[in-house]
């Protein structure tokens, strides 16, 4: 079975995508994986059709290095976060900022939009994660989380809950609907946390340089991945779009496979010259971008 | 003026300091006021509020605006004053034309202007000029698109010339030629000519050729209407024909000014189009898409750096399309709807070549199908396991069989046969096995008693088949779903995950530890966890009567509320023994929990190795410290993950944003967590903590040594108290907090635990397991309750209940008994401040042993509605318990005085009064013991306290409380003890200070 899904694995190098001066610290799909979209030290913001290859547009504004973008379902809306405190509200087709929200004392690690991309919700080093409202005019934050410990380095977020790994060890899930904050402390810096597509599951990275995968809603430890090296750098872990594999990179421009059950590593190779800042994997098909320091971002196929 | 004004200021302060006004000002504020408007108003200046004439603009007045700064005029015009009270409110006006209108016009406009008569009206314009008006006050009456009288032009045709009107009179009629009028008569001779001659030459047949001739004639002048009338003298004068205007264009403008080539293109195509018009009764479909396709916009409009390409070609083609003109007005309705979503497309994706917005955002629904539902799927479930609920009602009715002499046997059995018949089979064979050696289950093996434990199990397996066969699937089938699913990893080659339930109970087993997993199909309404793992520890394996007892005392402990009747077994055994079990099954129920939350028994035998043997007293030592170092080794073995959960509070708009409903929707914002457990003692009333101060500080003065120990007791029972009405307290305020608080307590309960007075006398033992299995009670109504509350704040619900009760209870006295005290001192007796918190009951009343025998055991009684009526406090009803409190001990202070005798009747009179404070229900279930040691309850008093009994009267129950232990209680005996102990604590060296 696992040498099957070896075979499935996106490990042909189909595309790289050249632009971004500087380390591209993400890159990630949009909600069906027609596109993508990095973002990097050069404070840009690029957008890519990473299956043929192009680049379609670059959206400048941030002072300061990107870390994150996100972009909602419908693609009309991008929001991105960064080195200058700030999370921007983007229009995709002007490329123009519609609002930016002030009010994280430090840098922005991560951010996301919600399902219906009302709330763009951030996380930074701040300690908390913000909550800003897409709707309304306000551009202070409708809601703070600040129970974290130290900085927050991502988040995710369903339909009903928001959840996000920290530098403090846990991996917190706030549930709005029944108003309850849920810490599963992992006992190391959470690094990047990642939801599996069936939503049951939470797969963080932690800065051990293990990726722990972790039972959402008994808190319950299932797996722990090893082999890559995750230390300093802020890294993407994804699982593939069937939940079969995990994958992540490395700081030594490796990526790895490991089989979602017995967290064997079916596969590593060398993507990149450099550390492989940012996984993405396609929604439906077999297909990943990676992104890495040394400026590239990589299209895998199978 | 400003030493005009200082002569006139006399008394007071002036209210502005006139130097800080600036003359500006001043003179504005004065013209404000009326006082320099003297002037005629052309010569008035016009200033703002700062005094500044305003300049309006060179051309535009100067300084003053219109006529001297008004809208009037050298002739005059005042305007409308604006008035508008309550009473009459102004009224909107309806400006109409009659007041934009001179007065000649209005003249005019009336008939009332000098004009023709009709006499001399030759031609007659008057009439026309009559007609006209009348239709245009018909025009006016009828409402129009455009208001007011219609210009002329646009209504009534040009008047005709002179010459026009001489021909019509003459009989000409328009449109006919004026010159063929004579050969068009010609034709017409020549045609009756020929009628005639054809009349003559037909003869005989005349008739018939006659009417064929009529009949033909007929023919010719419906078939050639044009030589008749119409063709030939419309060619003659043309006809005045008034063009709709069809077109969207510009009044007077003509594209085809510059192209008239395509004008006749057009014509042609109108008249193309109107022939379809004609042909099919709805063309418009037609033309809707025809015209859209073929034709390109003429291109104005389109600014020149828009490029169009195929889809925005006609975004304003439609408003110049010519042709289409009647068309279009069918379609015009829809047509900005289309244009703007064609804007909208265009603005999408217009700007971003290569980049294509999702045809589908995730934004739907989503829907789930129905399961689809194998093929090899039978609808009937069978059970793996060898359930013997259906299978086993068709044995043949064992005969009826008295029961053994031996009420022991006779229990035991009972006992075994309830659980054989909810555990299933297994069971029975297990205990077989365990028990081969033990005489008491020879009834297992065809010995004494088998002919009634067959009887019996066939009993119970009826009953719990009865009761279960409605649940009877949804039961059964989550029982071996169970089951399955921890085979499911084996089936399915995974790997075992560690710390799987599975394992531990293997290994629990192979150690030979009574770890017995049996499919509990229990159908006890346990609200906890307990009841729903599939495995049950058995503590008391090698005493299967106790363990009977021990699982009924559990069902009952989880069934919610308090334990009402015996546990099995009971009327055998003495009150001290019974307690004592009481006492161990709390401690293996707790100990089998703890091990439960730590997802790993450790080893039961273990834990009771310590406690059973040593049961009353013993395990309040050890006990905690084990489980609490088992509970570390857990934390240490699985540091990580480790699961907390807190309240997190998500702000309205958030759950709005996220289309969630707010849970803590009308709940009032968070109340900030108190600092500290002192916090929560200022709720207590003041006068009653210094009641008991005093009281400890007169107990202290007790030099007797026999007194210590009561004494200490007492200072133990008047915490108890404090403790339960600071539960209370807690209850109303925070129950979360509270729990924690209790369980955070440990350290001072060892202190209290490790009294080695309490081991010395057998007697005392009992009341101390007495007052321990009241607090265990106690603790069990606090389980429910707080599972009812769910550990949350209740906002207010059972107000009304608690209404009732506090009214019925606000009469509940609290006494503060000086008397008792004192002659506790004596070392009889302690007396107790008892008093009901309003609504809860939550009483606690002391009856202390001392060193007569006859008074060993307290009455310890239950409140069997305490579950109900405890539910939540009212506050201010605890504030007037405790104002009850202080008159009761002022109103008891002489009669303290009074009885200050050491006498040890009056120590038994002492003592009965206060058992008259018990008051009991039928439903007390913690009568067992105070009924059977001292039967005689007194409602009667001495005569001095008349008073307080009849309140008493009124107060429907009261609950002693007796409470030593702290240790090896199930957690919720802590909760109870925990706000007592740092008190008790201060308190008791507060004595020893005194004694010393």
């Amino acid at each position: 079975m696992s040498n099957a899904g070896a075979e499935s694995l996106p490990t042909k190098e189909v595309n790289v995508l050249k632009g971004h001066e500087g380390a591209v610290l993400a890159a990630r799909f949009n909600s069906n994986g027609e596109y993508c979209l990095s973002c990097g030290k050069d404070r840009t913001i690029r957008l890519w059709n990473p299956h043929r290859g192009i680049h379609i547009k670059t959206y400048k504004s941030h002072g300061r290095e990107v870390r994150d973008v996100h972009v909602t379902p419908d693609n009309s809306k991008l929001c991105s976060c960064g080195g200058d405190r700030q999370v921007f509200y983007w229009d995709v087709a002007s490329g123009r900022v519609i609002r930016k929200f002030r009010g994280h004392d430090s840098e922005v690690n991560a951010v996301k939009f919600n399902e219906y991309a009302t709330v763009v919700v951030s996380a930074g080093n701040d300690h908390s994660l913000r909550a800003w409202d897409c709707r309304s005019h306000n551009t202070e934050p409708i809601q703070i989380i600040d129970t974290f410990r130290d900085t927050v380095m991502s988040v995710c977020l369903t339909k009903t809950e928001i959840i996000a790994g920290s530098v403090d060890g846990t991996v917190r899930t706030f549930d709005i609907r029944i108003g309850r904050e849920i810490s599963d402390d992992l006992g190391q810096p959470v690094n990047c946390i990642s939801l599996s597509n069936d939503g049951n599951c939470i797969l963080a990275s932690c800065l051990d340089s293990t990726i722990r995968l972790l039972d959402r809603y008994t808190g319950e430890l299932l797996q722990e991945y090893k082999g890559h090296t995750c230390k300093s750098f802020k890294m993407d872990c994804c699982l593939t779009n069937s939940d079969a594999h995990v994958t992540g990179g490395s700081e030594d421009g490796f990526i790895y496979f490991w089989d979602l059950v017995d967290a064997s590593a079916i596969s590593s190779f060398r993507a990149h010259s450099s550390v492989v800042t940012s996984v993405s994997y396609h929604p439906k098909d077999s297909c990943m971008v990676t992104s890495s320091v040394d400026g590239t971002i990589r299209v895998w196929k199978t | 003026m400003d030493s005009d004004e200082e002569d006139f200021v006399f008394y007071g302060t002036p209210i502005e300091r006139e130097e800080e006004i600036t003359s500006r000002k001043k003179k504005a504020v004065a013209e404000a006021s009326g006082q320099l408007r003297t002037a005629v108003p052309w010569k008035q200046e016009v200033r703002d509020e700062e005094g500044r004439r305003r300049f309006h603009g060179a051309f535009t007045g100067g300084f003053s605006a219109g006529y001297y700064n008004t809208v009037g005029s050298k002739e005059g015009w005042t305007p409308q004053s604006f008035t508008s009270s309550r009473k009459s409110r102004a009224e909107f006006k309806q400006q109409s034309v009659q007041d934009f209108l001179d007065e000649d016009e209005k003249d005019e406009l009336e008939g009332r202007s000098l004009e023709t008569s009709m006499q001399f009206d030759t031609f007659g314009f008057t009439a026309a000029e009559l007609a006209r008006k009348q239709a245009e006050k018909e025009q006016e009456k009828r409402p129009s698109a455009i208001p007011g009288p219609v210009p002329d032009e646009v209504l009534v045709p040009a008047s005709e010339s002179i010459g026009i009107k001489l021909l019509l009179k003459m009989g000409w009629r328009r449109g006919r030629s004026i010159k063929e009028s004579s050969a068009n008569s010609l034709y017409d001779l020549r045609r009756e000519a020929r009628k005639a001659f054809l009349a003559l030459s037909a003869g005989d047949t005349a008739g018939k050729s006659a009417s064929s001739e009529l009949v033909d004639n007929d023919v010719e002048d419906v078939t050639d209407p044009s030589a008749d009338d119409g063709t030939v003298f419309s060619r003659s004068t043309p006809v005045y024909v008034l063009n709709p205007k069809q077109d969207s264009h510009g009044l007077g403008y003509d594209p085809f000014k510059h192209a008239p080539e395509f004008r006749e293109r057009k014509r042609s195509r109108m008249l193309g189009t109107k022939e379809t018009l004609h042909r099919k009764p709805f063309p418009v479909g037609d033309s809707l898409f025809g015209f859209k396709s073929g034709r390109v916009a003429p291109g104005f409009g389109i600014g020149a750096l828009e490029d169009y390409d195929a889809e925005d070609e006609d975004v304003y083609a439609s408003g110049y399309d010519f042709e289409e003109s009647y068309v279009e007005e069918t379609e015009e309705p829809s047509k900005p709807m289309n244009e703007n979503i064609k804007l909208l497309r265009n603005k999408e994706d217009g700007l971003l070549p290569g980049f294509k917005a999702a045809s589908n955002s995730d934004y739907q629904l989503e829907r789930f199908g129905p399961p689809v539902i194998p093929k090899d799927f039978v609808p009937h479930h069978k059970f793996t396991a060898p359930l013997d609920v259906g299978n086993k009602i068709t044995e043949e009715t064992p005969p009826e069989v008295p029961p053994p002499d031996d009420n022991n046997l006779k229990l035991m059995i009972d006992g075994m046969a309830t659980l054989v018949a909810r555990c299933g089979k297994l069971f029975e064979d297990l205990s077989r096995q365990k028990n081969q050696s033990n005489p008491l289950f020879a009834f297992l093996f065809g010995g004494n008693g088998q002919d009634y434990y067959t009887r019996k199990l066939w009993e119970e397996r009826q009953k719990h088949n009865d009761g279960k066969k409605w649940q009877l699937d949804g039961k059964i089938f989550q029982n071996v779903k169970k089951m399955t699913a921890e085979n499911r990893g084996k089936i399915l080659g995974e790997k075992p995950l560690e710390r799987s339930l599975e394992d531990t109970a293997v290994t629990a087993a192979s150690t030979d530890t009574v770890n017995l997993q049996f499919n509990l199909a229990d159908t006890f309404t346990k609200p906890v966890s307990f009841g729903e793992d599939p495995e049950v520890v058995k503590p008391f394996q090698d005493d299967p009567a106790k363990q009977a007892r021990f699982e009924q005392f559990l069902k009952e402990k989880y069934r919610g509320g308090l334990r009402s009747m015996d546990v099995g077994g009971s009327s055998q055994m003495s009150e001290a023994a019974r307690a004592r079990e009481r006492l161990e099954f709390e401690a293996a129920a707790e100990a089998i929990e703890k091990g439960k939350q730590g997802k790993e028994i450790n080893t039961p035998s273990q834990l009771f190795a310590g406690v059973l043997p040593t049961a009353g007293l013993q395990f309040t030592s050890g006990e905690p410290e084990q489980a609490k170092a088992s509970k570390e080794e857990l934390i240490k073995e699985k540091r990580y993950p480790r699961r907390e959960e807190f309240q997190w509070r998500p702000s309205p708009i958030l759950c709005k944003r996220f289309d969630l409903i707010d849970p803590y929707m009308g709940k009032p914002p968070p109340a900030p967590r108190p600092r500290s457990k002192m916090d929560t003692l200022i709720f207590m009333p003041d006068p009653v903590v210094a009641a008991k101060v005093e009281e400890n500080v007169m107990l202290g003065n007790d030099q007797s040594s026999l007194s210590k120990v009561g004494s200490e007791e007492k200072g133990r029972e008047i915490v108890d108290e404090e403790i339960k009405v600071e539960v209370n307290v807690e209850n109303v305020e925070k129950p979360v907090d509270l729990y924690k608080a209790i369980f955070s307590d440990d350290e001072d309960d060892d202190e209290d635990d490790s009294n080695p007075i309490q081991a010395e006398d057998p007697q005392k033992n009992v009341e101390v397991v007495n007052k321990t299995l009241n607090r265990l009670i106690a603790g069990d109504f606090l389980e429910s309750l707080g599972k009812e509350l769910g550990l949350e704040v209740p906002p207010d619900l059972p107000y009304t209940e608690n209404r009732e009760c506090g009214t019925a209870s606000s009469k509940e006295v609290i006494i503060v008994d000086r008397e008792e005290k004192d002659t506790a001192g004596v070392g009889s007796n302690r007396s107790s401040v008892g008093y009901a918190v309003t609504g809860s009951f939550m009483t606690a009343e002391v009856a202390r042993a001392s060193n007569d025998k006859q008074n060993t055991t307290g009455s310890a009684q239950t409140n069997g509605s305490r579950k109900t009526e405890a539910g939540i406090p009212e506050k201010s009803g605890r504030k007037d318990a405790s104002e009850n409190v202080k008159k009761e001990e002022r109103k008891t202070k002489s009669p303290t005085r009074r009885a200050r005798n050491w006498s040890s009747g009056s120590s038994e009179d002492e003592r009965s009064r206060k058992r008259s404070r018990h008051r009991h229900r039928s439903r007390n279930s913690g009568s067992e013991t105070s009924d059977s040691s001292d039967g005689s309850r007194h409602y009667s008093r001495s005569e001095g306290k008349k008073k307080r009994s009849s309140q008493e009267k009124s107060s429907s129950q009261r609950h002693s409380k007796h409470r030593k232990h702290r240790h090896r209680d199930s957690p919720e005996t802590q909760r109870d003890s925990r706000y007592g102990s740092r008190k008790e604590h201060g308190r008791a060296k507060n004595r020893r200070r005194h004694k010393d």
